[in-house]
């Protein structure tokens, strides 16, 4: 079975170790939960799975092949299979909604003619079909810029559909939607779990969302894994102490 | 669902650009036929420009064959450029002096008298308005020949586009800090220097640098027209045909523009970054 194999990563900027010995093996089809208080690291580690970021040592793996030497073409491919969604939803907002999701085939099918905003009909129809699942295609043509933050990371979340990818890497996908919102949208990202069989790992700072979405948590204090397991075996101190609250 | 479900959903996004949105259409079709027309109308073809390069060779060459180097008038050339860069510094201080008063009352959020501001903006706009260049023309009538004309022409022109930009900076100052001084009970004179000025002033620093690196620029061109500086050094040997020291003098001005630029790069960086 496929898995991502990360092993005794290390990231430090210039005078802090954002991530600090880390090796951790996800399964295709799980859907883990990175928990921790800000600043623990968890955007880093994503940032070093889709390799916006460069490691300063270890090793991340998919399916044995080694992520952190690629290059170039192999880079942009291995990034268009491991799709990521924002907390701010990093989308184009003077774009509309059809032409941001169809901007997810960029990475892995790209044609001159994409520059000047032209899909084929069969892209088209497969954007508008994620859309629809996700109940959004009567915004299709509308400036995503006009739509409500759910709204937008949904947006968000068929873009990283329209990449085909293995994994999806969401970092605090809810953190700036209302309690609605972020029900529709972990949802969401659960169908697309369970459904598709794609791995998912996903950042989130509440710990009650982590426990009801996430069939294993992973936390992160320090740069450091403190916990992995079910959510069912971390115990109340030891998310007391992932989230530092005896000093507050 | 299948596939024409799923195009009902949204046939627009089906239909070609033309049909999707003709008056974007139209515009590109028009763009493009105007585009061609002026090509056509200017005779703009490749054997045109080749055979005009060409013309200049002699030019190219003169320029660079430095004859008796030493006997060059230097003390004229150095002058000027000094001049120049002296005509954009004041030009532009003068003009930043002036403009923020004018911003404060070009501006909305601090000034209610919506008649005064009006007539204040499109007094600013017809400032503007005029090139650079006419206004040297004219005050080389008026005050004779030499750099004072060209400073009162970076000034005037200055005040223009500054005091537009200010006040749009200041209209778009951050209604809440301002709120919140007063809220305290602070007068308007305090409101003002602690509410807006914080946040305007290094916007003003970096847009006045801006166009000093541009005033030395524009300098260079007011001398043509008589308003002192280098441009009138260059435009004398470039008459005589003096292509040599037409070269070493675009070369000083070249690495002139190229300090102010680093330089005010520099600042730029410190005031933001402060």
């Amino acid at each position: 079975m496929a898995s991502l194999e990360i092993n005794s990563l290390v990231k430090k900027f210039s005078e802090t170790t954002a991530i600090n010995d880390i090796s951790i093996r996800i399964l295709d089809g799980e859907m883990v939960g990175i928990i921790g208080k800000s600043g623990a690291g968890k955007s880093t580690l994503m940032r070093l799975i889709n390799r916006l970021i460069e490691p300063t040592s270890g090793s991340i793996a998919y399916n044995g092949i080694e992520i952190t030497s690629l290059k170039g073409k192999n880079l942009k491919q291995w990034r268009s299979k491991c799709a990521m969604i924002f907390q701010q939803f990093n989308l184009i907002d003077r774009l509309d909604v059809l032409t941001n999701v169809l901007s997810g085939t960029l990475g892995i099918n790209f044609k001159l003619l994409k520059l000047l905003k032209i899909y084929s009909k069969k892209e088209k129809i497969e954007a508008l079909t994620y859309l629809n699942n996700l109940d959004l295609s009567d915004k299709a043509l509308q400036r995503v810029g006009t739509l409500s933050g759910g709204q937008q990371q949904r947006v968000a979340i068929a873009r990283a559909m329209m990449q085909n990818p293995s994994i999806l890497l969401a970092d605090e996908p809810i953190s700036s939607l209302d309690p609605k919102n972020s029900k529709v949208v972990m949802d969401d990202i659960k169908k697309i779990n369970k459904q598709d069989g794609i791995m998912v790992i996903c950042n989130l700072h509440s710990l009650e969302i982590a426990k009801e979405y996430c069939d294993r948590l992973i936390g992160l204090s320090d740069g450091k894994i403190v916990f992995d397991g079910h959510p069912s075996s971390l115990t109340k101190e030891l998310a007391e102490q992932l989230y530092d609250l005896e000093n507050e | 669902m299948s596939e024409k479900d799923i195009i009902s959903l949204c046939p627009k996004a089906f239909y070609p650009l033309w049909k999707r949105s003709p008056i974007v259409f139209t515009g590109y079709i028009l763009v493009i036929f105007y585009f061609l027309f002026c090509l056509y109308y200017f005779d703009f073809s490749l054997g045109k420009i080749l055979s005009g390069l060409s013309n200049m060779k002699p030019i190219l060459v003169a320029m660079f064959t430095w004859n008796d180097f030493f006997n060059w008038n230097f003390n004229s050339i150095f002058t000027g450029l000094a001049q120049t860069l002296g005509m954009a510094f004041l030009g532009t201080f003068l003009a930043t002096l002036v403009c923020i008063p004018i911003s404060f009352v070009a501006s909305r959020q601090i000034f209610k008298f919506g008649l005064i501001r009006f007539l204040i903006k499109r007094f600013l706009d017809f400032i503007r308005g005029v090139d650079i260049l006419i206004w040297a023309i004219i005050y080389v009538r008026a005050f004779g020949l030499g750099p004072f004309a060209g400073l009162l022409s970076i000034f005037t022109v200055d005040v223009g586009t500054l005091g537009k930009l200010f006040s749009e900076a200041t209209d778009n100052a951050d209604a809440r800090q301002i709120e919140g001084m007063q809220s305290t009970g602070a007068s308007k004179i305090s409101v003002i220097r602690y509410g807006l000025i914080p946040q305007i002033f290094p916007i003003f620093i970096s847009q006045s640098l801006y166009f000093f690196e541009s005033n030395t620029r524009s300098a260079v061109i007011l001398g043509v027209v008589g308003a002192g500086g280098i441009g009138l050094q260059l435009t004398e040997r470039m008459k005589a045909q003096y292509w040599d020291q037409t070269l070493f003098i675009i070369i000083l001005i070249l690495i002139m523009v190229a300090i102010i630029d680093t330089a005010s790069r520099i600042i730029r960086k410190n005031i933001i970054d402060e």
